[in-house]
C-alpha cells in the first residue's frame, strides 16, 4: 500500500469536483435545503385535528364534556350543529365531530352514555387523537361524579375508510402514482442523456425528424413501459397489499397515466439542463424531493405552515396525490369538483411540459 | 449559381464565445465530386460539417445545400451525416440500427439490405453492436448514413481508428458511391487519404488556405507531396 497512490487518487477526485461547480452546488446547498424544509414542515404544522361538537343534550352532562374537550391538548374544538357536521367533514374543515344526543344526560343515569362520533376517516392519524380527547373527557366526568359507574359506549361512524383503515391505506393511494412518478422520471431522463452522449441525438437532428416527433416519439416510448408499470403498481397494491380502494380502478389507473407521462416529458424537458447523466441524476433530490415533501403525502397540505401551502398549490404532484387519494380513499369519481380541478392541473402540466421539451430541444445540440 | 453546386458556403463565420471557429470561409462543391475537407485538429472541420448539416447557424455569411439555404429541414432528406464518433444504439443490432435511421428517413424495404451489403455487414446483420469491433462499428456507422441514398454524404474523420484494409475498402465505397452520383464531403487530417479526393479544401484556424485538386495544390505550394504542400501553405496562413 503506497500513501503516494492513494493521495492521488484522492487529490485527482477533489481536482474534479472543483471545476464541477454545479454538484459542489448540490453537494452543500441540497441538504440544508432538504433539512430546512422538512423542519419548517414537522416544526410549523398545525397537525392538532379540529373536532365540531354538537351538544343537543337537556340534561348538564354533555356541556360538562363538552368543556373538558374543550381543555384537550390533541384537538381543537368547535361548536356545531349536529345538521352540518358531516358536510364540515367533506370539506375538510373538521376531523370528527361528535354528537351528544337530546337524552344524553338522562341516559347517563342509568349508567350507560353514547355520544355519537362522526369520523372524517381518511387519514388514520387523526382519529386516534380523537377519540384519546373523548376517553380522557369522559375520566374527567367520571372523577367528578365518583362511584356512579359510568359506562361508555360511543357509536363510531366512519365517513370514509372505516375501523379497518390503516397507514398504508392511507399512504398507499399516494405512493402508487408517487412511485411510478418517481421511476418513471430517472429512466426518461438518463435514457434521453445517454442519446446526447453517445452522438445519436445529433444524428437525429441532422436527419428530417422534426423537433416535435422526437419528443413525441420519445414519450410514446416511453409510455408504453411506463403504463405497464403503472398497472403492476396498481394491481399489487389493490390485490397483494390489499390497501384500501373506494373508487373506480380505471380512474385510478388514468391518474396514474397522467403521472407517468408527466414524469416521461419532465425527464426529456430536465435533460436540456445537463450534459451527462451525472448532472442528470443530481436533479433527482432537487426535483423529486421537494415534492415529495410539499405534495401532501406525508402531511396534509392544509396543516403546513402557510408559505409553504403557496408552494405546494403550484406543485403538480399535490394535485396528482390528491385525485388518487379522493378516488381511492373517498371514492370520488368524475362528478366531484376536486378531482375535476386535480385532473386538469395534472393534464395542464403535461401539455406544458411536452411544449417546454419541444422547444428546448435544439439549444443545447452542438 | 448554387444550381451546379452541391455546397455552396459563402464567406461564413462562427464563434463559440471569444473562439472563432470558422472566420470567412468561402468553398464550393460540385455534384458527384469527392470533397476532402483537409486540416489539423480543431481547424473548424466539424463545425463546417456541422454548418452543412443545420445543426449549428452561422453568424455572417450564407450555407446552401442542395439549393436550400441552412438551416432548412427540407434538404436533410437528402443528405446522409455520418458523425466523428459511430453514433450508433449499441443495445439494438446491425440492421435495427440501420432499419431505424431509414425509418426516420422515410425509406423502407429493400433500402436496408442495399446498404448492409454495400458496408459489407450483411452476414453480421443480426449481430448486436455492442459486441462489434471497432471497425465494423464505423461500416455500421457509414450504413445508417447512406441507407436512404443521400445526394450528398457528409462524412466527418470517417477512417479515423480504422485498419488499413478497411480504409482502402471504404474509399473504394466512396468511390463507387461517387460514380454513381453522390456528392461526398469528407473531413480528415490524414494526407494520404487527401489524394483520393477529387478536391480538397485546405482548412487551419477557420480559414481556407487553398482549394483546388490534389495537384493543383501541390503545385501551388510548389512542393512533391500534399504533405509538405499543407506544410508549406499552414505556414504561410498562421494567425499573427
Amino acid at each position: 500500500m503506497s500513501g503516494h497512490r492513494v493521495a492521488a487518487i484522492t487529490r485527482r477526485l477533489l481536482q474534479q469536483f472543483r471545476r464541477d461547480r454545479r454538484t459542489l452546488a448540490l453537494l452543500f446547498v441540497a441538504p440544508i435545503v432538504i433539512l430546512g424544509l422538512l423542519g419548517y414542515l414537522i416544526r410549523g404544522s398545525a397537525s392538532i385535528p379540529t373536532v365540531g361538537i354538537a351538544n343537543e343534550d337537556q340534561g348538564p352532562i354533555g356541556a360538562t364534556i363538552a368543556t373538558a374537550l374543550a381543555r384537550s391538548s390533541v384537538i381543537s374544538t368547535a361548536t356545531i350543529n349536529a345538521s352540518d357536521g358531516d358536510a364540515k367533514l367533506k370539506d375538510g374543515s373538521l376531523a370528527a365531530y361528535i354528537v351528544f344526543p337530546v337524552d344524553f344526560s338522562r341516559l347517563a343515569q342509568s349508567g350507560t352514555v353514547t355520544p355519537e362520533v362522526h369520523l372524517e376517516g381518511s387519514q388514520p392519524g387523526t382519529t386516534a387523537p380523537v377519540l384519546q380527547a373523548l376517553q380522557q373527557a369522559l375520566l374527567s366526568l367520571a372523577a367528578q361524579a365518583p362511584g356512579q359507574g359510568l359506562h361508555v359506549q360511543p357509536t363510531l361512524t366512519y365517513m370514509y375508510g372505516g375501523p379497518g383503515f390503516d397507514t398504508l391505506d392511507y399512504f398507499g393511494a399516494a405512493f402508487i402514482g408517487l412511485i411510478v412518478f418517481f421511476l418513471v422520471f430517472v429512466i426518461t431522463i438518463v435514457s434521453f442523456l445517454n442519446e446526447r452522449s453517445l452522438g445519436t441525438l445529433e444524428r437525429l437532428m441532422a436527419s428530417p425528424l422534426r423537433r416535435g416527433e422526437i419528443v413525441l416519439g420519445y414519450m410514446l416510448g416511453f409510455s408504453v413501459l411506463a403504463l405497464i408499470q403503472a398497472a403492476e403498481v396498481l394491481i399489487f397494491a389493490l390485490a397483494v397489499l390489499k390497501v384500501h380502494n373506494a373508487g373506480n380502478v380505471g380512474l385510478i389507473f388514468g391518474i396514474e397515466a397522467l403521472m407517468a407521462i408527466g414524469a416521461v416529458n419532465l425527464g426529456i424537458f430536465l435533460s436540456m439542463f445537463a450534459r451527462t447523466e451525472f448532472q442528470a441524476v443530481q436533479f433527482i433530490p432537487l426535483v423529486i424531493v421537494p415534492q415529495f415533501l410539499l405534495s401532501g403525502i406525508l402531511f396534509p397540505v392544509s396543516s403546513e405552515p402557510k408559505p409553504l401551502q403557496v408552494l405546494s398549490d403550484v406543485l403538480p404532484l399535490t394535485y396528482a396525490v390528491n385525485g388518487l387519494r379522493d378516488v381511492m380513499v373517498k371514492g370520488a369519481d368524475l362528478t366531484w369538483g376536486s378531482l375535476q380541478l386535480d385532473i386538469s392541473v395534472v393534464l395542464a402540466f403535461v401539455i406544458v411540459l411536452i411544449v417546454a421539451g419541444t422547444a428546448t430541444l435544439r439549444r443545447r445540440i452542438a | 449559381m448554387s444550381e451546379s453546386f452541391a455546397v455552396d458556403v459563402e464567406n461564413v463565420a462562427k464563434s463559440f464565445g471569444s473562439v472563432k471557429a470558422l472566420d470567412g470561409v468561402t468553398l464550393q462543391v460540385r455534384q458527384g465530386e469527392i470533397y476532402g475537407l483537409l486540416g489539423p485538429n480543431g481547424a473548424g472541420k466539424t463545425t463546417l460539417i456541422r454548418l452543412l448539416v443545420g445543426l449549428l447557424e452561422a453568424h455572417a455569411g450564407t450555407v446552401t445545400v442542395l439549393s436550400h439555404r441552412m438551416p432548412d429541414v427540407g434538404a436533410l432528406r437528402h443528405v446522409g451525416y455520418m458523425t466523428q464518433q459511430a453514433a450508433l444504439y449499441p443495445g439494438l443490432s446491425v440492421e435495427e440500427n440501420v432499419r431505424f435511421f431509414a425509418a426516420i428517413n422515410g425509406v423502407e424495404g429493400d433500402a436496408v439490405k442495399e446498404a448492409l451489403e454495400l458496408v459489407h455487414l450483411y452476414e453480421r446483420r443480426d449481430s448486436v453492436v455492442s459486441t462489434l469491433s471497432g471497425g465494423m462499428r464505423t461500416r455500421c456507422s457509414l450504413g445508417c448514413a447512406l441507407v436512404h441514398k443521400p445526394q450528398l454524404l457528409l462524412l466527418d474523420e470517417p477512417t479515423v481508428g480504422v485498419d488499413p484494409q478497411l480504409r482502402v475498402q471504404l474509399w473504394e465505397d466512396f468511390r463507387r458511391m461517387a460514380e454513381a452520383g453522390t456528392t461526398i464531403v469528407v473531413s480528415s487530417h490524414v494526407m494520404d487519404e487527401a489524394d483520393r479526393c477529387q478536391r480538397l479544401g485546405l482548412i487551419q484556424y477557420g480559414k481556407v488556405l487553398a482549394e483546388g485538386s490534389p495537384s493543383e495544390i501541390r503545385a501551388l505550394a510548389g512542393t512533391r507531396n500534399l504533405e509538405d504542400a499543407f506544410l508549406k501553405l499552414a505556414g504561410a496562413g498562421s494567425p499573427s
